[in-house]
């Protein structure tokens, strides 16, 4: 069976305390019972979440959604996203599988960043070494205004903001990300294509504005 | 000093009040007042048992707030989830119950500390759980802690099965290129027979989609030649289902008009000689037959399809699909077995007393997942690799000759390299036989009347995650 990997790389720095964070850690929960009741996505999508503030953390690698159990976060320390971009390329490596004549090859990973500050340690490292992995799109979530959309276009074309780092504005986001994988994991099931990009997605809500 | 006295000696410091001197008399009185004992005596109890109260309510609140994790579950499916309390540090609970699991088909077995059943609805859930700590009353109030259950629903449950021509008329029909959503045929084919079935994957079914995959047979006529095909429209090409039936329609339209006369009789000569003796030359002499008769029908099927595709006025690749074909006939020293193929569909020939496989073709797959090939892709004329997609074999008879899908050969045999493994087509003929999940038989002799039906609900075996068209075509 090919599995859809999906990686969530959530930002946990301090800056996301309280409202942010509780509302992060609810649309993960809503995402997945969402996921759980869409056939293709429960048979096909496995999910990892990878959380980012002083150090990058796998809290928890790649799960198939039948017994993904989300775990408690905390905000707390700086932002390390470099270190989540090197960190989410080493879990590629080490949990997509590739085809071989022996085993069947996975999906090319999806890939969702959402982070409400500008990154404290050497982001570019990071992206070089990210960079290197083949993702079948990237999606870039600046949640509020103290993001640096700049920085997140030269991770990927595909950067969305939320005005507020709100519990409605991220609760927007999550369900975005929730049809985008269960169109994703449809896709790969008929017609045995990756989606690409951002045009191949669902439209997002009005709530999250498209950077370009 | 009595314990008396030192109690009101520190209660009084407490309220800075401190003893006048001459007065050490009249406290030591006080202290040794009956009512007064008996007063720092109560009060010295309350306290204890005020101070053990506390220490007993933490804990309660200790447990409550520890996080007990169990296991997901899923409908229909045993389950067993063992609370480990002691590797909780949970060793104090006197009593555990859990509030109305039958609701969820399940129970809490005391004995064994595990929660076990088999559930019988899905979502996510708080279940209760009620218990007591050692140093409580056997008669005292119960306390109540939520643990989240989740009980995924049966996958199977969550798929539907629309029609894809689910209240259309014959004029949508015709517009749209609907084809039925299963098919199963069984006919003789020269000395041989075939039978056929090409299913609607459920994620198509599940939204009311078509069937991308087709097939197409045919045996023709005065020549002694039959010719099978096989294609899987790419589901991302808008018209992938009229590919796939136009190619296979292409393929047997092509051999009828151009298999015959002058050509047939040389093939028939070159496959002859070389049967009796091999040398070089004969040899280059049929490759190159080949490469000029089935390679040529390979381009003419994919000009056909580019001339349909401007027809209709559409790209190309809105008509993708991968095709295979074999053409087969038989000689008096055994079967000639011609094939070609383009994308990720096996053809598989086991011998006689089926202790051999040949696979005739490669397949084309990606790194990852999804990178096939399509007739309908110009490229693969121009690749050097091209000539490689043209097979040959002369058998002196054979048990099975099969073409299938991915929607087949995913679930079936997984990798590309299990296809040259002769255990893994045993275990797939096995499986025909019976030996499957849903005990379904099919018989492949010809006189089984019951063979498609049987075939066709074959082809409905569950397989986690593999819901694409599914066809399968065996010459017998």
């Amino acid at each position: 069976m090919r599995r859809l990997p999906v990686y969530l790389l959530l930002d946990t720095s301090g800056s996301m305390s309280g409202e942010p964070i509780e509302a992060v850690k609810n649309g993960v929960q809503v995402m997945i019972s969402s996921l759980r009741q869409n056939p293709q996505a429960i048979e096909t999508a496995f999910i990892s979440v990878i959380t980012f503030d002083t150090s990058a953390n796998q809290i928890i690698p790649l799960t198939d959604l039948a017994s993904f159990q989300m775990v408690d976060i905390k905000a707390t320390g700086v932002t390390a996203l470099g270190d989540a971009l090197k960190l989410v390329a080493t879990k590629i490596d080490s949990e997509v599988q590739k085809t071989t004549p022996d085993q069947k090859g996975d999906w090319k990973p999806l890939v969702f960043i959402m982070t409400d500050g500008i990154p404290t340690d050497n982001w570019q490292n990071g992206l070089v070494e990210f960079k290197k992995r083949k993702t079948a799109f990237v999606v870039a979530c600046a949640a509020g205004a103290g993001a640096d959309t700049s920085i997140l276009k030269q991770i990927t074309d595909n950067v969305v903001s939320l005005d507020t780092a709100d519990s409605t504005s991220i609760a927007k986001f999550f369900q975005w990300v929730t049809a985008s994988i269960g169109v994703s994991s449809t896709k790969v099931e008929d017609s045995g294509k990756e989606v690409q990009g951002l045009n191949e997605l669902p439209p997002p809500p009005s709530e999250l504005n498209i950077v370009v | 000093m009595s314990e008396t006295k030192q109690y009101i000696q520190t209660l009084l410091a407490q309220k800075n009040i401190s003893l006048i001197k001459g007065r050490e008399t009249v406290f030591e009185e006080f202290t040794k007042d009956e009512s007064n004992i008996l007063a720092v005596k109560q009060i010295q109890e309350n306290q204890k048992m005020m101070l053990d109260k506390w220490i007993l309510q933490n804990r309660i609140s200790d447990i409550i707030d520890t996080q007990i994790i169990i296991p997901n579950s899923t409908v229909g499916k045993p389950y067993l989830a063992a609370i480990d309390f002691s590797r909780l540090g949970m060793n104090d609970l006197s009593y555990t119950e859990f509030e109305s699991l039958d609701q969820y088909g399940l129970e809490y077995n005391n004995e064994t500390e595990s929660i076990t059943g088999t559930p019988t609805k899905s979502g996510d859930f708080k279940i209760k759980m009620k218990f007591r700590v050692n140093g409580e009353n056997e008669d005292s109030d119960l306390h109540e802690k939520l643990i989240s259950l989740i009980i995924n629903a049966d996958p199977k449950s969550l798929w539907k099965d629309i029609p894809s021509d689910a209240d259309r008329d014959e004029d949508w029909k015709l517009k749209n290129f609907w084809k039925p959503d299963n098919v199963t045929d069984f006919q003789p084919l020269g000395e041989k027979h075939i039978v056929v079935s090409s299913k609607r994957g459920r994620s198509h079914a599940n939204v009311g989609s078509f069937r991308d995959d087709d097939f197409a047979f045919k045996e023709l006529e005065g020549t002694g030649w039959s010719i099978v095909s096989v294609a899987d429209g790419a589901g991302s090409a808008s018209l992938a289902r009229l590919g796939s039936k136009l190619a296979c329609e292409f393929v047997v339209k092509h051999f009828e008009e151009n298999f015959r006369g002058e050509t047939i009789l040389q093939l028939d000569d070159l496959i002859a000689s070389n049967h009796q003796s091999q040398d070089e030359t004969k040899q280059k002499d049929l490759d190159l037959f080949l490469y000029n008769s089935i390679g040529k029908a390979a381009f003419s099927i994919h000009k056909s399809l580019q001339d349909y595709a401007d027809r209709l006025e559409v790209p190309l690749k809105d008509l993708h699909t991968t095709l295979i074909f074999v053409l087969l006939k038989k000689y008096s020293f055994g079967y000639a077995i011609l094939s070609f193929g383009v994308g990720d569909c096996p053809i598989g020939l086991l011998n006689k007393d089926m202790t051999e496989i040949k696979l005739m073709n490669w397949l084309d797959v990606g790194e990852f997942g999804g990178g096939t090939r399509f007739i309908t892709m110009p490229e693969i004329f121009s690749s050097s690799k091209f000539a490689t997609r043209l097979g040959f074999k002369v058998i002196e008879d054979f048990s099975y000759l099969m073409l299938m899908t991915d929607g087949i050969y995913d679930p079936k045999f997984v990798v590309e390299a299990n296809l040259e493994k002769l255990e893994s087509w045993t275990k797939f003929l096995n499986d025909l036989y019976g030996e499957n999940e849903s005990h379904n038989v099919v018989q492949l002799i010809a006189k089984n009347v019951e063979l498609p039906k049987q075939l066709s609900e074959w082809m409905d075996f569950w397989s986690s995650g593999n819901h694409d068209d599914r066809t399968l075509a065996i010459v017998f």
